[in-house]
């Protein structure tokens, strides 16, 4: 009998060795391997019962629910875990189909996969300080995918590697401070020392202001959708480990000062992507501000403490990944074009008209994570401006602002992308420059058509939101 | 032929303050210098006195693992700087050898980055004296050790964006945290997942390394 949490651990792992060998050969069966690989673990996580045994191949059963010991430590797939891995790999699947296009013969793939293995490794196992090493191993592993080939190191993995690697002690002491608390109750200042610790450890690993620059930095000048794994499915697997950690301490989010301390951090990373994201004049930088924004906006959800803030969490992680990876692939398509760097605003005059596809998928992954209508990220921006209209409707104004703001420094790309360019006689033309083919125009569509029909049909992806919400108790009735 | 475990014994008696001050010393060599066959020395030392102090908190046998885990990393760092080094240099012209001994000479930076260790180092004492790790699982001489590892771990990472300089720094930082937190958490799973994080932030600075050194080679080729 297989364990389901064995076959999460392994069967990437073993995928991630096959498609790198591959890759040099067979790029798009390598690519194609890896989105599948993603999909049908994501479909094993989300439909496979927990409670009994499934017939497999060979004779095997597979049962899912069944705990597995890995260096005596136990892991097991629990029904809260479902959600967590479906878009873990679904995300995943959908970033590895861009790539079949606008990175084909990157790294990504099986690094990428082997990241999804760590990543379930750390959602799975138990005592949660374990959770931290595969988490700075997961890190570790991602520079691998960060750094393009041929192009000089890259500034965003070395910095995501640093500022995880700095977060790590606080996790792992946090975890003894509160098992000795455990044993010596009257000791309460440990509690004070394990709060303060977890929370400069989470600011750290979400890229909270001050310690943003990693996020700017990976989104700058490293492989665009790597960058963008490490944005969505990396920090989506420490948002998971954030609300396991307030779900097992629930005295966390019952201090005083939690709810406040969230959202003042929350709003200083809108503030500070709002007035950043339109000064930049590279794209990489403006999609490392947006993303500032976006979590911003999730941690003042998280500040509301009700079931309704972490339900708008758990929807905006659902749907990050459609505007960040749009917006990345659109960015590989331009970096192709120039040579590889961080495409500058200067440098993009007229490219749109050469790069069709590219600026479609710019324009939507712009859209969707400004938050503006039409927009899968509409969904969860417009539910919490809501939300927080009442009681906060100066942070509420905040970030509407703050998707405006994003939108300018984009509208300030397009502007010089869609400019004509211009013949020697003065006058307008647009050359008949090599296509990007009809099948990197596909996928674009597809993936900017379910931007916009989660924008236009919430319902879809709002109630598994939900519903995921309702296995976490820890927040404020 | 003795092994690893009966050295480390016959050398047991440094491991105390000795191996502090060699710590201090090693993880200096780190900040200041910027030539690379002298950080891989330090760095190997500095795993030694690491092991050394590490055989007073846990079994022999475990601190000796770490110890080999460390001293693979510095043959990782040796062999990717040899390489990238390569790489990187034209051949050396015939007038060199007085520029051999300007690399000896404490340049402003050098100069610069050693007041700063200086300064991480009184502030790892004060911080040893003041807020003492917890006395009953650390002794004091460790704490001292630990503080000043992760300060000049920090200090490392902070005044470089070259990959290997960032790396060493993350690894002191890391054996300064190891030292502290063996003692809280001794078990075998904890110090092989800590090793494979220790192993995998070497080849991932290696890695960025050879990726600076490769497009440096190219545009020398091309020119």
């Amino acid at each position: 009998m297989i364990s389901g949490a064995l076959l999460l651990l392994i069967l990437p792992l073993a995928m991630a060795g096959i498609v790198y060998i591959l890759l040099r050969w067979l790029s798009t069966l390598a690519a194609w391997l890896a989105v599948g690989t993603a999909l049908a673990l994501g479909f094993a996580a989300v439909t496979l019962p927990l409670d009994q045994p499934v017939q497999a191949w060979g004779g095997r059963q597979i049962a899912m629910g069944e705990a597995v010991t890995f260096l005596g430590r136990e892991m097991v797939f629990e029904p809260s875990d479902r959600m967590a891995m479906a878009f873990l790999f679904f995300s995943s699947a959908g970033l590895f189909l861009l790539a079949w296009r606008f990175a084909p013969r990157s790294l990504f793939f099986p690094i990428g996969l082997g990241l999804l293995s760590l990543l379930c490794g750390m959602l799975l196992i138990r005592p949660l300080i374990y959770a931290a090493l595969f988490l700075e191993m997961a890190a570790a592993l991602s520079v691998f995918a960060l750094q393009a080939e041929g192009r000089s190191p890259t500034r965003g993995g070395l910095r995501y590697l640093t500022f995880t690697t700095l977060a790590l002690p606080g996790v792992l002491i946090t975890h003894w401070l509160l098992e000795r608390y455990a044993v010596t109750p009257d000791e309460t200042e440990l509690l004070g020392s394990a709060s303060i610790l977890l929370a400069i450890s989470f600011a750290l690993l979400l890229g909270a202001v001050p310690f943003h620059t990693w996020v700017t930095a990976v989104a700058g000048d490293s492989l665009p959708l790597a960058g963008t794994f490490v944005l969505t499915v990396g920090n989506g697997a420490v948002w998971f480990l954030l609300l396991d950690f307030l779900e097992t301490y629930p005295w966390l989010s019952s201090h005083p000062i939690f709810s406040p301390l969230l959202s003042g951090v929350g709003v200083a990373m809108i503030i500070v992507g709002a007035l950043l994201a339109p000064a930049q004049r590279r794209l990489g930088t403006l999609m490392g501000y947006a993303a500032l924004v976006d979590s911003g906006a999730a941690l003042v959800a998280l500040g509301l403490n009700s079931r309704l803030g972490v339900s708008l969490v758990l929807l905006s992680l659902s749907v990050r990944p459609f505007g960040l990876a749009l917006l990345a692939a659109g960015l590989s398509g331009l970096r192709g074009r120039v040579g590889g760097g961080d495409v500058m605003t200067n440098d993009m005059r007229g490219m749109g008209w050469q790069t069709p596809w590219s600026t479609v998928a710019l324009v939507f992954g712009a859209l969707s994570i400004a938050g503006l209508p039409v927009s899968a990220g509409f969904v969860w921006r417009w539910a919490l401006c809501r939300a927080l209209a009442p009681s906060s409707l100066g942070t509420a104004l905040f970030l509407l602002l703050a998707g405006v703001s994003v939108m300018v420094g984009v509208w300030r790309s397009l502007s010089s992308l869609l400019m004509r360019p211009r013949s020697p006689e003065d006058r307008s033309v647009v050359t008949l420059a090599p296509s990007e083919g009809w099948l990197t125009a596909a996928v674009v569509i597809v993936a900017a058509a379910a931007s916009v029909g989660v924008g236009l049909f919430p319902q879809v992806i709002a109630p598994l939101a939900d519903s995921l919400a309702g296995t976490y108790t820890f927040f404020i009735p | 032929m003795p092994t690893l475990l009966d050295l480390l014994k016959s050398v047991s008696f440094l491991a105390a303050m000795p191996a502090v001050a060699g710590l201090l010393i090693t993880a200096g060599i780190l900040v200041v210098s910027r030539d690379w066959r002298l950080n891989v020395i330090a760095l190997t030392v500095q795993y030694f006195f690491v092991v050394l102090l590490l055989t007073r908190q846990i079994r022999l046998e475990v601190a000796a693992v770490k110890g080999l885990i460390g001293w693979l990393i510095c043959m990782v760092f040796y062999l990717t700087e040899r390489r990238a080094s390569a790489l990187e240099q034209p051949a050396e012209p015939e007038d060199a050898a007085p520029q051999r001994w300007r690399r000896w000479m404490l340049s402003a930076r050098s100069s610069f980055h050693l007041l700063a260790v200086i300064l991480i180092a009184v502030a790892a004492y004060t911080a040893a004296l003041r807020i003492p790790l917890p006395e009953t699982e650390v002794p004091r001489d460790i704490t001292l050790a630990c503080y000043l590892m992760a300060g000049l771990g920090v200090l490392l990472i902070g005044i470089s964006e070259a990959p290997m300089q960032v790396g060493l720094g993350l690894l002191t930082f890391l054996s300064g945290f190891d030292l502290f937190y063996v003692a809280l958490e001794p078990s075998l799973a904890v110090a092989g997942l800590l090793g494979a994080v220790s192993f995998l932030i070497a080849l991932a600075a290696a890695y960025l390394r050879t990726a600076q050194a490769v497009p440096a080679a190219g545009e020398e080729g091309a020119s």
